[in-house]
């Protein structure tokens, strides 16, 4: 090699190697990831028992990860390189499809589906047989769904679906799968779009015998939303998208009440939108009913014409989706078992010819290990 | 710790050229030493303890076997260093295996102890091995100076994946060595290639593996995807780390001898083994197959002699019966070879090659199969005889999904690139671009490298468990 060669590759290679060590060691550790949405390991407990059992070690290694100088930078340079460079055709499951960010869910996890049907059964057994409640079941599809036919690889939604209604014969399923396409969701989050929906809240209502007007004011919420795909994609160079959501007087009138604190709380939650807060993961969609970490709500409709109430077991994609159903109903409970254990559920919702609709996704149903 | 990890690269590697540039020459293989050991401890702190009895025991007993050269007592402390060297190795890796086999043979239940392999054990054993050989033979000295031998033995550029570095080569190194510009950039431009090819090569090729294992799916082209993406990983790993071992020991002075040299490109199975895990070969031969007698005794007891050799080999790769038969498979065709078809090969030049592309290909089925079944299964299965389908769409897209880098990795497995990058720097223009393109290309693959360090999830060194 000749000696500008030589010095030119030690210099660089130097400068590279001592310049993010320097640049490592002082730069101040942060507590979370706003673009992958989670909290970062931090500088782990040094003491001859953690270095003995090899804690010590193993947690720094993640903590050098995690809390590396332009950690998000280099993950971008990760995904494009496994994009472009290597022609690969998903990055750490997702890929990107007419600008939208998809996760690749493949293949059907079987026993999460049987483990989530079996609870929904005992929830039958246990809480609503005999209660005159008339038992609905529908399933949201992810994008992987539509995009699946791209060449990618996809559950078979079918047999999917099949199975969940084979599994609880005691509930009448509504198809809502027609209702749905790829622009009815976020380009860069899991979850569908509330203005886009309003025709899913009507075949939804439909198939319980209620009929919807659906007539709307659509408002765009002051913010650029990121959704939960951008960061775990790392296609960090993808624009956000907008947030719209959809109001009307019953919606201004409604009330939502949380049953775990027993605090009044908004339909729409503004504050959930401002992401200026270092020390708060951000995430907009949490403005529809104020997010996910709510075991049980009601929602209450002041100018119902009728008493049906409706109970619906559900995941995140119900918090767009509700609103839009509270038209038809004077009452609507949600439950979420991920967040209080199905077989307590007796003691909190007393149930007595309610409509109850088991809505849950096809992401929650195929990993339901935090159904309890 | 990983040589492919944010911690070493980014921590314990700047901080320990730091200290070894700074410290006068004397104190260079004390920094070594010290920083080798914490390097080793830093996985697996209690094992120090073993690497720390080998190297005292390699240390007395050198000095005794040379101060008794000549008289009956050397070969008694020759003999007492290497009992002592094998019965830590047996005692870690193979006392398990050793039960197990006892147990299904009698029908006893002897618990087994559960214990922990070391990491490296294999490696410095061997290297302490070779060092009471050769003090013995006459063929090196025994080293006085008990750090020096330990920064030898514990040296962390080669010390948990090879390549085997015998003392005799590196002798006068510990004591007196060059540094200079030039072998550093030596030793940078071969750490940041290794780096590349465990990072961006191996270790995806690793997920393909990992992918087709958790396939509900398969099909006989999946097989064949698995196979081929599993040879490749393995070399491009091993050879990997071999290439950031000796860049590293450039960098640190050092000239370690070439571990891999091209051997997918090989004509025959003896031709492969004398290009893949060169110090590995050379070592069996050296002091086992030669010892015995080599090739310079009957017939029988050559065959023998190779069966011995080749026994060894697998068995030194894991206590696991698909070792041992992958020793044996790899005997019977050296043999093979050795009586009739080392011939028939020099005629046929294309089908040698896709002879040994095979039959190495089957090899590294078995090498990577938990059982003796397993991989009789998988062999079957490549061959169509497992009931699978020739192709399935989940194939088909993981064929589109890793097929770059399958075509990348299968040129990379041989000398091409290094002859397009002579050619290139043989023309005067050529030589000019590289003068700045290389140092740039070297900076982009570190980047890179850094990048899928930092998003990766998939990095185990498959010779560590060796």
């Amino acid at each position: 090699m000749s000696k500008l060669k030589n010095i030119l590759a030690v210099t660089l290679a130097g400068l590279f190697i001592f310049g993010f060590s320097i640049w490592s060691l002082i730069l101040p550790d942060k507590e979370i990831s706003k673009t992958e949405r989670s909290r970062l390991e931090q500088f782990p407990e040094l003491s001859m028992d953690t270095i003995e059992s090899g804690e010590f070690m193993s947690k720094f290694d993640t903590y050098t990860l995690k809390q590396f100088p332009l950690r998000d930078l280099f993950r971008t340079i990760k995904a494009t390189t496994a994009y472009y460079a290597l022609g690969q055709r998903d990055n750490n499951k997702f890929y990107l499809i007419d600008g939208y960010i998809v996760k690749m869910e493949y293949p059907i996890n079987k026993e999460s589906v049987k483990n989530a049907t079996d609870i929904f059964s005992d929830m039958y057994e246990n809480w609503l047989k005999n209660t005159d409640a008339n038992i609905y079941l529908s399933i949201v599809p992810d994008k992987n769904y539509f995009a699946g036919g791209e060449g990618y690889l996809s559950m078979d939604y079918e047999n999917f679906v099949e199975t969940v209604k084979g599994d609880m014969p005691y509930a009448e399923y509504i198809d809502i799968f027609p209702t749905l396409e790829l622009s009815d969701y976020y380009k860069t989050d899991t979850h569908w779009r509330q203005e886009c929906i309003v025709d899913t809240a009507q075949a939804l209502a439909s198939g319980m015998g209620v009929t919807l007007k659906g007539e709307y004011d659509v408002k765009k919420a002051d913010t650029e939303f990121y959704g939960v795909y951008h960061g775990h994609s790392a296609l960090s160079y993808l624009p956000a998208d907008d947030l719209y959501y959809l109001t009307n007087d019953t919606l201004e009138n409604a009330t939502v009440l949380d049953m775990e604190s027993y605090k009044e709380i908004p339909l729409y939650d503004m504050e959930k939108l401002d992401s200026d807060d270092d020390t708060k993961i951000p995430d907009a969609y949490e403005m529809f009913l104020s997010g996910p970490n709510r075991s049980i709500l009601t929602i209450e409709n002041p100018n119902a014409t009728t008493d049906k109430e409706l109970i619906i077991v559900r995941d995140s994609y119900t918090n767009a989706l509700a609103p839009l159903l509270v038209e038809g109903y004077k009452k609507i409970t949600l439950v979420d078992i991920r967040k209080v254990p199905h077989d307590r559920l007796s003691r909190f919702v007393p149930v007595k010819g309610q409509d109850v609709l088991f809505l849950q996704s096809t992401l929650v149903l195929n990993d339901s290990s935090e159904f309890k | 710790m990983l040589f492919s990890s944010i911690p070493f690269l980014f921590y314990f590697l700047p901080i320990v050229l730091a200290l070894y540039f700074a410290v006068p020459k004397k104190l260079k293989n004390t920094v070594l030493l010290l920083s080798s050991l914490f390097f080793y401890g830093w996985g697996e702190p209690k094992f120090l303890i073993f690497m720390l009895i080998s190297i005292t025991q390699g240390y007395v007993f050198g000095l005794l076997i040379e101060k008794f050269r000549g008289m009956k007592l050397s070969k008694v402390f020759l003999v007492a260093s290497v009992l002592l060297s094998l019965s830590l190795l047996v005692y870690c890796k193979y006392t398990d295996f050793f039960i197990e086999n006892f147990n299904a043979l009698t029908g006893m239940s002897v618990p087994l102890l559960g214990i922990v392999l070391p990491i490296g054990i294999s490696f410095y054993t061997f290297q302490i091995l070779s060092y009471s050989v050769d003090v013995y033979r006459g063929d090196t000295c025994a080293q006085r100076n008990f750090i020096n031998l330990a920064a030898y033995v514990a040296m962390f550029p080669q010390l948990i994946a090879g390549p085997i570095v015998r003392y005799s080569d590196i002798a006068k190194q510990l004591e007196n060595r060059n540094h200079s510009f030039e072998k550093a950039a030596l030793g940078v431009r071969r750490f940041v290639t290794g780096l590349s090819k465990k990072i961006l090569l191996a270790n995806i090729l690793g997920e393909l593996v990992a992918i087709f294992k958790a396939s509900e799916e398969k099909s006989v082209l999946f097989f064949w995807m698995y196979a081929i993406a599993y040879i490749l990983h393995v070399y491009f790993d091993f050879s990997g780390y071999s290439d950031m071992a000796i860049g590293l020991g450039k960098i640190f002075g050092f000239d370690f001898l070439e571990n891999f040299n091209y051997p997918y490109i090989s004509a025959s199975i003896t031709e492969f083994w004398r290009r893949w895990h060169m110090s590995l070969g050379s070592w069996f031969r050296d002091y086992l197959y030669i010892p015995m007698g080599g090739n310079r005794v009957s017939k029988p007891r050559f065959f023998f002699n190779i069966f011995v050799v080749w026994m060894a080999t697998g068995f030194w790769h894991g206590a696991e019966w698909t070792f041992i038969l992958w020793g044996i498979y790899f005997a019977i065709l050296l043999i093979i070879e050795k009586v009739f078809l080392l011939k028939q090969l020099k005629k046929t030049h294309v089908l040698s090659h896709i002879y040994v592309l095979i039959f190495v290909l089957m090899s590294f089925v078995l090498f990577d199969a938990a059982t003796p079944a397993e991989a009789i299964y998988r062999i079957g299965s490549l061959f169509g005889a497992g009931g699978h389908p020739l192709i399935t769409a989940e194939t088909i897209y993981y064929l589109r999904s890793f097929a770059v880098l399958l075509i990348i990795s299968a040129v990379g497995s041989t000398p091409l690139p290094s002859k397009i990058y002579k050619t290139i720097c043989k023309k005067k223009t050529g030589n000019s671009i590289m003068t700045v393109a290389e140092p740039l290309i070297l900076t982009i693959l570190l980047v890179v490298c850094t990048a899928f360090l930092i998003d990766g999830s998939f990095n185990p060194f498959l010779y560590f468990r060796f």
